[in-house]
Order: C-alpha cells, then structure tokens, then sequence
C-alpha cells in the first residue's frame, strides 16, 4: 500500500470491511459484562457475575484444562514429527520427494467434516474415541500438514551451503541441525508451534466425532453448552478465548521480531 | 601439511559428465588452481574432495590415506565458499570459533585461537560484530579465519574473490597468497579467473568438460599452450586461418613456419604481446611477417593495443611499455619469431 491510490472511497470501504468482521467480537464483549440471565443486547445493566460463574462451572473448566493439555501435547507432536519430514521434504533429494510432499498437504483438501467421520469410523473398532490419544491423532491430521508445509518453507529458504560449511568445520549432521538449522529456522518454528496450539485447541468438527463422556474438549463443551442454555457465560468465554490467542499471536510476533532481528 | 592426491575422479549427472576421470597430485604445502569456465566441473571437483559431493568413481587420498568415502565432518578441511556462508546468527568470533567447539578445544585455547585468526586476517576487536554488519570483504575475511583456525588439512576455496571489488580482489589475492605461503597451506583453489589463478597458485589445472586440458606453472601454459582451448581460455591470442601449401603452410600467401602442425584445418595462434610492429618495407629476418594497415590504437589503462588489419585478418598487437604506438590509419607491417607462434586444429563452426 502506497497510499497514492487509497482514495476515500477504498478507505470507507475497509472500515466498512473491519465493521462487518469485528462488529460480532465488540458485541460478545459488551455482552460477557452483562448483569441479564439472558443474551439480550444492549444489556440492561453491567456485572462481572458471568465471570464469576464460568469458573465455578465444571464441565466447561474441565473442557478447557483438556483442551489445553490436548492442544500441547498435539504441538509437541507436529514439530517433532512435521519438522524432520519438512526438512527431508526441503533439502533431501529421492525419488517420490514431490509425491510425499503432496500426500502431507492432503488432509488441508478434505473437509474435516468427511475427516472425523472417517477417524470415527477408524477409531472405533480400536477403542480409540474419546481417549486423550485418539483426540491427539485426530487433530495431528488437522495440524501436521501445516507444519509440514510452513516448515518446509522455512528450511528452503535456508541457504545449503550455510550448513555445507558446519559440516566441512567437523560438525556432524545432528551438531548441524542443532547448532546451525534449527537456530536459523527458530521464527519459522515458533510460528508453527503457535499454529499448531492454536488449530488444535480450536478444532471443533474432529473434536465433535472423537468426544466422549470423560474425553471432551472446550469447543465440544461449549456447543454442549449453547445447546442447552442461552445466558451470557459463554460470551465470557468467548472474550477470554480471543484474548488468549491475541497473546499467543502477539507473543509469536514480538518472538519472531526479535527472533529475526538477532538473526539475520 | 598432507599431500592430496585425485585418481580418475568421476562425476555424472543422468547423463551429463560433470567431471571425468580427473586425475590430480597436490603436493605438500603447494598450492594448485582449477582454472576454468564456469560449468566445466571445477566446483564439483572441490565440492568431491571436500566430501560435500559424493563422487560417482574414483579415490581422492590425503597423505596416502582414502578418503573418497569419509564425511565432509571428518575430512578436516577448511572450505571457503563463495557466498562466505558465514552463520549470520553467530558473533564473527563465534564463526571463526565453530570449527574449534566440534574439535572439543577448551575455552582458553579457544579463544586464543580465534584471536589469533583474527589477527592472522586484520580484524582484530570485531569478534563481537555480527557477519552482516561487516563489509563484503570483511565478511570473506572471516571465512577465510574460520577455515584457517582448524589448521586444515587442505585449504579449500571455491571463487572465494569473485564478489569482491576489484581494488579489494588484489588485494585479498595477495593477502591470502602470503598466509598460505607463510603458513604452507596445501591448496586448492577453484577460479575462472586467470590473473587469480596466476598470482596466487603455484601450479595451474586448465579444466576443460570435466577433465585436465593442461597442468604446469602460469608461464608453461601461457606461453606453451597444449590445446585450442587452453590457448584461448588462458590470456589473449590473435587466431588467423592457415592454408596448406604443397610442402608447408601460409597466412593469406605469404609463407609461415610452425612446429608440430596437426592434421586437418589449422589456425595460427600468437599471443599480442608476441607480435612486432615493422615498418612497412623493413627486412625482418628469422621472422615471420604480415603488412597492414593500423586501424585502432586504444590505451588499455597501463598498456597499449594496437590493431592492425592485414590480409589474413585482424591482428592485435600490444606493443612493450614506452614504445611510440604507431599513428592509426598507417601503412605498417607486423612480424614474430615462429617459435612464438603455435598451430591448432581449427574448430568446427
């Protein structure tokens, strides 16, 4: 954007743009303070007592403390399995590399919807449903191929022989990765892992199909909840949910900022 | 300082032959250049003996020891690319420092080591700098200390001057020649640079579609070029048709001698600085001569260039420094010893 060709009339039409896109999220903010028993807005008067309720609410507390632990251990596992296939994918050079390399960016293509009834359908006979694991391999099919693909980029642009010269100075390969990729490919990393939390703690679609009883994410919980009821607590929820991931986003960003700054 | 030794090292490609069955001996503490045009498999060359290429065929050998199947962590050999390759997130001193930590070389050393590098290539007190707030020639500085610091077996470098200046080439040339002279380094150096491949070698590799055109120091292959290409690759040379006549050879009918002529069409070569300006009727005797007309004089910066057209074609004469260039539209004749002038097949067009 140069700003020569912003004319007033493109400038209204982004702010009208923005209206339309945040106008829900103001909305479900003013709504979490409401004083009401029902979802009515304006509210008629402000208290923190939906707050106040959400904490003491125990299936919807148990959701998120599932979620979050689901959503670390399902990153964990997209970095230490998607960042070697995405550098094997960026640097090796064998036969079937473009096959490979498409085969992991598949699941982007379906529908999660056909993807959890397929897992469903997969995991049943293997007891699998409404376990900790099943939920983990259910969102890895929903995270993996994203940082499968961020990280391939990310080592792409890595120059060879950058690393060809720690090999030469007497590093092994894994003292190379250690010491010379990995630090390099460190904004690139931590973009993946925050994309991988967050994808993961937001799936709802997969999470709806591997939910049980005992196993159940925060998104479940929450759609369990509006099914019932329509009172203010969720819109509680709700601001406290964007205001975690505007941290995790910004965090990542300053991260990365510096990340680069220090790098290159 | 080991001696490095190439036999019939291969290298293809599908079906192109980068490099074919290269055979090279670098001795002890010399220093070597693979001369080149680009594409002719020098690269690929290094690139085998550093282990950072496997070669198809062939043994590449470090004092008598086979190497051709270690990895390049455990060749020892200090490699200088042409990018640098600096690690852009490390301090200059923790670049030049990378080589030692692999090693297991304790702090103190270390860190002696690394200083002494340093000042070994001027850049004392920028340790704590990173590579991108150096300048290029800094940049190449420190990876020139970083190969040097692991006292490598063999010194490596790969056009390591071709993104530098040429102010800053001539001097990093005689730079790096001095401390591989001083510290004996055995080299080699991949270049498609003549005038780096002259300075700063003791022995010159003319590379020519993956093998070995001609070896032998700077003055054997300028002055007794084994083939057309190395003749044309290596300095300058004025190519002028020969014809066969019954019992010897003339450049457009005035008779020439030549040694070893070969069969087939042949072309004369004679390097400019190797042609005299005659006048136009002079005798010359136990020369070989053209008449022509001056149709340029240029200065080349330190030398002159004087072209003359004659029936057998274009000349280009450089005169030796001091001499008065002739006046440029004048009658004048140009001659050589016949022992300067070589014949070669002529290529097919």
């Amino acid at each position: 954007m140069t700003g020569v060709g912003a004319g007033p009339v493109l400038k209204v039409f982004a702010a009208l743009v923005y209206a339309f896109l945040l106008s829900p999220v103001l909305i479900v903010i003013v709504i979490s303070f409401s004083a009401d028993s029902f979802i009515v807005f304006p509210p008629t008067g402000l208290s923190l007592q939906w707050y106040g309720r959400l904490f003491g609410h125990p299936a919807l507390m148990a959701g998120l403390q599932f979620s979050l632990v689901i959503a670390v251990i399902v990153s964990v596992l997209s970095l230490a399995l998607g960042v070697p296939a995405a550098y094997a994918l960026a640097k090796g050079n064998f036969r079937g590399r473009e096959a490979l390399a498409n085969l992991f960016l598949a699941p982007i293509l379906l529908p999660t919807l056909v993807l959890g009834l397929a897992l469903l359908l997969f995991f049943q006979p293997l007891r699998l449903t409404a376990t900790i694991p099943g939920l983990v391999l259910g969102h890895l099919c929903v995270t993996l191929p994203f940082v499968v693909r961020m990280m391939t980029t990310a080592f792409a642009t890595l120059p060879d022989e950058v690393e060809a010269a720690a090999a030469t100075l007497g590093a092994p390969p894994w003292r190379v990765a250690q010491r010379v990729t990995l630090p390099l490919a460190m904004p690139g990393l931590l973009a993946a892992a925050a994309l991988s939390f967050l994808l993961s703690f937001d799936e709802t679609v997969i999470s709806l199909f591997l939910s049980g009883p005992r196993a159940s994410t925060l998104p479940v919980e929450m759609v369990r909840y509006v099914e019932g009821r329509t009172d203010p607590m969720i819109a509680a929820l709700s601001v406290l949910l964007i205001a975690g991931t505007l941290v995790i986003v910004i965090a990542v960003e300053k991260l990365v900022g510096v990340t680069r700054a220090i790098g290159r | 300082m080991p001696s490095l030794s190439i036999q019939g090292l291969t290298k293809r490609y599908g079906a192109t032959v980068a490099v074919d069955g290269l055979s090279l001996d670098v001795g002890a503490g010399e220093a070597v250049a693979l001369l080149g045009p680009s594409g002719c498999g020098k690269t690929t060359t290094l690139r085998m003996v550093a282990g950072l290429i496997e070669p198809g065929d062939g043994s590449i050998r470090l004092d008598g020891v086979d190497i051709t199947r270690q990895p390049a962590y455990r060749r020892g050999m200090g490699y200088v690319f042409q990018s640098y390759a600096l690690f852009p997130h490390m301090s200059v001193s923790a670049n030049v420092g990378f080589g030692l930590d692999e090693r297991g070389v304790g702090r103190a050393e270390r860190d002696q080591r690394v200083s002494q590098a340093l000042d070994l290539v001027r850049l004392q007190g920028l340790g704590h700098r990173k590579p991108k707030e150096l300048s290029g020639g800094q940049q190449q500085r420190v990876a020139l200390a970083r190969a040097l610091v692991i006292k490598p077996a063999v010194l490596l470098l790969d056009e390591s001057l071709s993104n530098l200046d040429s102010k800053l080439r001539d001097a990093m040339r005689q730079e790096i020649r001095d401390i591989q002279r001083a510290l004996s380094i055995t080299t080699l150096f991949v270049t498609h640079d003549q005038i780096e491949a002259f300075t700063m070698c003791d022995r010159i590799a003319v590379m020519e579609k993956g093998r070995i055109a001609q070896i032998g120091s700077a003055r054997d292959i300028y002055d007794d070029p084994v083939s057309r290409f190395v003749a044309q690759f290596v300095g300058r040379a004025n190519v002028l048709p020969l014809t066969r006549t019954g019992d010897g050879l003339s450049l457009a009918g005035a008779p020439v001698s030549v040694s070893s002529v070969p069969t087939g069409d042949v072309d004369l070569f004679i390097r400019p600085q190797l042609v005299k300006l005659l006048a136009p009727s002079e005798p010359a005797s136990g020369l070989d001569r053209l008449t022509g007309k001056v149709t340029r004089v240029s200065f080349v910066g330190e030398r002159v260039e004087v072209v003359v057209d004659t029936a057998a074609g274009r000349i280009i004469v450089e005169p030796p420094a001091g001499t008065t260039p002739p006046d440029e539209g004048a009658d004048i004749g140009v001659g050589w010893r016949p022992a300067d002038a070589r014949a070669f097949r002529r290529e097919d067009a």
